[in-house]
This record gives C-alpha cells, sequence and structure tokens, in this order.
C-alpha cells in the first residue's frame, strides 16, 4: 500500500467515525429533548410555580384531570399546546414557556388578572389537542340528537367557535373558585 | 235558559282556546322519560306542577322535540355569576341554575345565529342606551324627575322592555326589579352574553313560526317614532297579510320559507330570511340601504355593528349608527333587491326604490335646513338651556324623531299614508313652524316668551 491509499483509507474511517459519532451524539441529544419534553408537560412540572397551583388544584376535581371512572388524565400541554404539527407543538412549548419563565422570574405574576384571561381561553386551548383524544368526536356525537345540533355547525365548518368556547370550565372544576384573589 | 245556553257557549269556547294552546292541567301529571338525564327528568316533572306554563310551552317545542330540557339551558357552572340554587330541588347538589339564559348558552348550539345578531344594530339596542347621556338623562331625569324612588319607572316600564337593560343581580342572584323582566332585545346578562333571543322567540317554545309572524316585531317596531307594524299594515303586503295570513305555512325549514308558503312578505322575509339565492341571516341591518332613524339619514357603509365587540373589551359604546352590509349599502340594496325579485319584475323593484330613495334624499333636505337653524340658534345663545323646555328643540326633536322617520320609513316600506300625510306634509308643517320661531329669535337676539 502507498501513503497516499493509507492516508486515504484513514481519512474514510475518520468520516465514517464522525458521522457516527455525530449520530450517538444527536441520538443523545434528542433522547435527551424527548425527555426534557416530557417532563415538562404534566402538573408535577407545571406547578413548580406555584402561580399554577390554582389550575391544579381544579384540574384534579375535572374528570380531565383524572377524576373519572378510570383515572385517566389529560396532561396540561395535551389541551394547551397545538398538535397540528410537531414543529408547531415545539415552537408554542418553547414560546409560551420562555414568557411564562419571564413573567414568573421578572414580571409580576400576582398582579394576572386570571379571570379577565378566562375571556379568551380559546387563545391558549387548542382544538387540535381537544381533538387529538376526543378522535371519534364527530362519529359519537351524531347519534345524540343534543350533541348532533351542537357539533354539526362545528365539523361542518360553519362556525369560527373552538372547543371551549362552548365547553367553558372544561379541564378545570369551578376554576373560577381557585383563581379568586 | 238562555243564562244557561250562553254558559254552554262560553264553556265550549273556552274549551277550544285551552285546546288550542296545550292544556295545561294535563301538563301537571307529565311524566318524561326520553332522552333526558336522571336530573333533566326532575326538573321537568317538578316544574310541571309548579309552573305548567313554562312546561307545556316547552312540551310544545322543537327543544322538547331533541330532548333538550330544562336544565340543559338553565345549569350554569357555579362560578357562573348567574350561578344559584333558589330552587328547593337543587339546594345542597352540585348542581347551579340561572333563571336568566343568556345568548352565550344559545350559541353553544346556534353558534352562527348569535354572531349574526351580534352583528346587526339590535346588538347594540341596550348598551347604547347607556352610552347616551341624552338619553339617560331624558329617562331620569326629564321623565323620572330625579325622584330617588321613582327615576328608575321610565326606563324599567318603557325604554328597556324593547331596548333591553344590563341586568343586575341582588345578592342572592336574583335579577333586580330596576333591571328584569323585560323582553329589551339588547338585554346584557351578568355572564356577558349580549341580546335576547326571547325577543321574537318567545320563552318556553322558542317558535320560528312566531319569530317569521310580524307580530314579534310589532311589540316594538310601533307608534309616532317608528310605526313599522301600521307601515306594514298600511302596505299591499300588510294588506295580503291581514285578509288570508292565518292560512299561511310559517313552519318550513329555515331557508325552504318561500314564496307559496305565503303570498306576501312579512318582516322577516323580507329583512332575515333565506328566500331564492339569498341565505338566512338573524343580522337585521345587512339588507338596509340607508339609516333612516337618525336625524339625517346616510348609507350604511359602516360593515358590522361594532358595540358587542367594544363590550367585550369592557367599553360601553354607541356601537355602529351606519352598521350594515360589510360591502357595503350597494351589496345591501343589490340584496334587498334580490328578496322582491321573488315576486316582482326588475322594473317594478327599480321603480320603486327610485322614488323611495328620492323621498329619503328629499327628507335629508329638510333636516340639513332644520338642522341649520338649530345650530345657528344654539351659538348665538338663542336656545333654552332647558332643551325641552324650547318650542324650537320640540320642532326639530318631532321634525326628525317622529315625522321624518314616518316618512323615511313609510316610503321604503310602501306605505303611502305614511310618506304622505303622518310624514312629509307633518314635515313641511314643522319646518315652517320652526322657521317663524328661527326668524323672531334672530330678529330679536332673544327668546320668546
Amino acid at each position: 500500500m502507498s501513503r497516499n491509499t493509507e492516508k486515504k483509507a484513514k481519512s474514510i474511517w475518520f468520516i465514517i467515525g464522525i458521522f457516527v459519532l455525530g449520530g450517538i451524539i444527536g441520538l443523545l441529544f434528542s433522547f435527551g429533548v424527548a425527555v426534557g419534553v416530557h417532563k415538562t408537560s404534566d402538573d408535577k412540572f407545571c406547578t413548580v410555580c406555584h402561580t399554577m397551583q390554582p389550575m391544579a388544584d381544579s384540574y384534579y376535581l375535572d374528570a380531565h384531570g383524572g377524576k373519572n371512572a378510570n383515572g385517566v388524565q389529560a396532561k396540561c400541554v395535551d389541551c394547551h399546546l397545538p398538535h397540528d404539527s410537531l414543529a408547531n407543538y415545539l415552537f408554542e412549548k418553547a414560546r409560551t414557556g420562555l414568557h411564562d419563565f419571564r413573567v414568573q422570574n421578572f414580571g409580576d405574576p400576582k398582579s394576572i388578572d386570571w379571570e379577565e384571561k378566562r375571556k379568551h381561553a380559546k387563545r391558549f386551548v387548542f382544538d387540535t389537542g381537544c381533538m387529538s383524544c376526543h378522535t371519534n368526536l364527530e362519529n359519537a356525537t351524531t347519534g345524540n340528537t343534543k350533541a348532533f345540533v351542537a357539533h354539526k355547525e362545528y365539523f361542518e365548518k360553519r362556525t369560527d367557535k373552538k372547543c371551549v368556547e362552548c365547553h367553558k370550565n372544561v379541564g378545570h372544576h369551578i376554576l373560577g373558585d381557585y383563581i379568586k384573589k | 235558559m238562555l243564562k244557561r245556553i250562553l254558559f254552554i257557549f262560553l264553556a265550549l269556547g273556552l274549551t277550544a282556546f285551552a285546546a288550542n294552546v296545550g292544556d295545561v292541567t294535563n301538563v301537571k301529571t307529565l311524566k318524561v322519560n326520553r332522552g333526558l338525564t336522571d336530573a333533566g327528568k326532575s326538573c321537568v316533572e317538578c316544574h310541571a306542577k309548579m309552573t305548567p306554563g313554562h312546561v307545556n310551552d316547552w312540551k310544545e317545542s322543537r327543544h322538547g322535540h331533541v330532548g333538550v330540557s330544562c336544565i340543559d339551558c338553565h345549569s350554569v357552572k357555579k362560578d357562573n355569576p348567574m350561578a344559584a340554587q333558589n330552587c328547593k330541588g337543587i339546594k345542597g347538589t352540585e348542581i347551579f341554575v340561572s333563571a336568566l339564559v343568556s345568548p352565550k348558552t344559545c350559541e353553544r348550539c346556534h353558534p352562527n345565529e348569535v354572531k349574526e345578531f351580534h352583528q346587526s344594530g339590535h346588538a347594540r339596542a341596550a348598551i347604547q342606551v347607556k352610552a347616551k347621556k341624552g338619553m339617560q338623562s331624558l329617562m331620569q331625569h326629564f321623565e323620572g324627575r330625579d325622584h330617588k324612588d321613582f327615576k328608575h319607572s321610565p326606563e324599567a316600564t318603557g325604554c328597556m322592555q324593547c331596548h333591553g337593560s344590563i341586568i343586575k343581580l341582588d345578592k342572592d342572584k336574583r335579577p333586580t326589579a330596576e333591571t328584569w323582566p323585560n323582553y329589551g332585545i339588547g338585554n346584557v346578562y351578568p355572564d356577558g352574553g349580549v341580546g335576547n333571543c326571547k325577543s321574537c322567540h318567545s320563552g318556553h317554545k322558542f317558535s320560528i313560526e312566531e319569530a317569521r309572524k310580524p307580530a314579534a316585531c310589532a311589540s316594538c317596531h310601533l307608534g309616532p317614532d317608528h310605526p313599522d307594524i301600521e307601515i306594514y299594515n298600511n302596505s299591499m303586503h300588510g294588506h295580503i297579510f291581514n285578509a288570508e295570513g292565518s292560512k299561511w305555512k310559517y313552519d318550513s325549514a329555515p331557508d325552504a320559507w318561500e314564496p307559496g308558503d305565503y303570498r306576501a312578505p312579512t318582516c322577516a322575509t323580507c329583512h332575515m330570511s333565506g328566500i331564492g339565492d339569498l341565505k338566512t341571516t338573524h343580522n337585521v341591518s345587512k339588507r338596509l340601504k340607508w339609516n333612516i332613524w337618525a336625524p339625517i339619514s346616510k348609507t350604511r357603509d359602516g360593515g358590522y355593528e361594532t358595540v358587542v365587540a367594544d363590550y367585550e373589551n369592557g367599553k360601553i359604546t354607541k356601537g355602529n349608527a351606519l352598521a350594515g352590509h360589510p360591502k357595503g349599502s350597494k351589496a345591501a340594496r343589490s340584496e334587498m333587491e334580490q328578496v322582491c325579485a321573488s315576486c316582482h319584475t326588475k322594473t317594478h323593484t327599480k321603480n320603486f326604490f327610485t322614488m323611495a330613495d328620492k323621498h329619503v334624499k328629499l327628507y335629508n333636505t329638510y333636516a340639513t335646513d332644520a338642522k341649520k337653524m338649530i345650530d345657528e340658534l344654539t351659538k348665538k345663545g338663542l336656545m333654552h338651556k332647558d332643551k325641552w323646555s324650547d318650542k324650537a328643540f320640540k320642532i326639530w326633536y318631532h321634525l326628525w324623531h317622529h315625522e321624518g322617520r314616518r316618512m323615511r320609513q313609510g316610503a321604503l316600506m310602501g306605505a303611502p299614508d305614511y310618506a304622505h300625510w303622518h310624514g312629509v306634509f307633518e314635515v313641511q308643517q314643522d319646518i315652517r313652524e320652526l322657521k317663524l320661531i328661527y326668524d323672531k329669535r334672530i330678529k330679536s337676539g332673544k327668546i320668546e316668551d
């Protein structure tokens, strides 16, 4: 073997090595992100800030918070993040996360008027979230006369109303009692 | 003997009447077992005894047919500002109810109807009364005499019965006498809901038939300032309705109520119904070219009504006086012409509106001249401080608010007596009278005794 071919072989191994190593680092990193995303998605993480305690307390008493026959819980992010695409999900998570971090540490969380905020719940509860669990809602409600009329306009896209505009209090049982100052 | 016969006739008559509205005594022992939850069932069965009239109406309603019952509309979450347990049956349970039902509840199933309503002038009925100082002082100061006990009676018995009120609750969550009961169309409920579906679809039947008949509008659209039912009766449309309207069909499905079901339009036909290619709408302003209630009429080019959005942002405003079709007054008129086209030729419609529009513009010349005189007198200090004691002001007020509206509304809805004798004839009398006072004051430099 000439020195040249030896050099060539070395550099090929070197390149392969970089790719393998990069792959491993990438995998580890995405594993970390996945764990991070997972760990920061439920009531345990969200109540690290005491500001969120009333929301959590009212959530535990709601069907979505586990007070149902099977004890199943929807996580905070299941409703409060969009589920239309992974990119949007992560972007919104980062955006709201940074916003909350900023207000919690450098703002005045006590001055927040939660009742006022509830009036535009549709800005922070996402229909795509609801629909990613209630996947069969359209079919399920066609057999129920009451729900049929109510949901018909929604599924036929003849109204721009969002889920929480009709289903007030969903997710948080009597939230109003908990967020009173 | 004669007395006995009369008595029998009377009894038969009463039975026939009772059969028409449903026999309330039958309702009292009502048992329902279809499509309702246990709680829902117990409301119906108990209220059948307590308030049989309510349950009788509900039984006749479409809501009854699809299983929407008391609790579906009246139950609210505990943290709703209207939530109460003023009912023995639910005291101490998890159920909270509200006697008041706001459009926020209706819109859960009828989102588009409520949305369209919010885009219409009807939506500002109550809120604008709060926003306009002149209306407040007329009701409480001039009419109510600022009396400490009585000053709210003019608005409670009068204005708010059509306009609606901003409903307040007492400490037991019961509505106050000053703000309720009323059937006003622009009610504002403590939960923030604006509007009142019951104004036209009276509870608890919520009938589409009822709302399609002129009577639904007539309880408010009458009298010297906007005699719309009188105008309708004066028109050929009203003539035909009064002759044979009792035999027409009023319960066709929305958007499918067409000529054939009726031989002449009612208010709802022209202003709301899906006729021909037009869609139904609960925005009664949408097909209107002019605002013919204002002192000087302008075309409705202001887009949708804005008062509800303002209210949701915490502001009480006068709303949008030029609310109409989102694409402007031309589009509005063209929609109204489409309504006419179901029965009339193009020439008929074009000719009719050409002359009606001219009558509106003719009115505007009167109003502009009169306003000029009033403005000049005001500027020169030649008006009474108490405007309701001022002869010139009163003439101006009647000119636009009473006679002038009759002139314009009579013309645009085909009522000759209102366009003319109650309208332009009175307007020309008014302006002559005003001119005499104006000349006198300008010449003498003082207000006559």
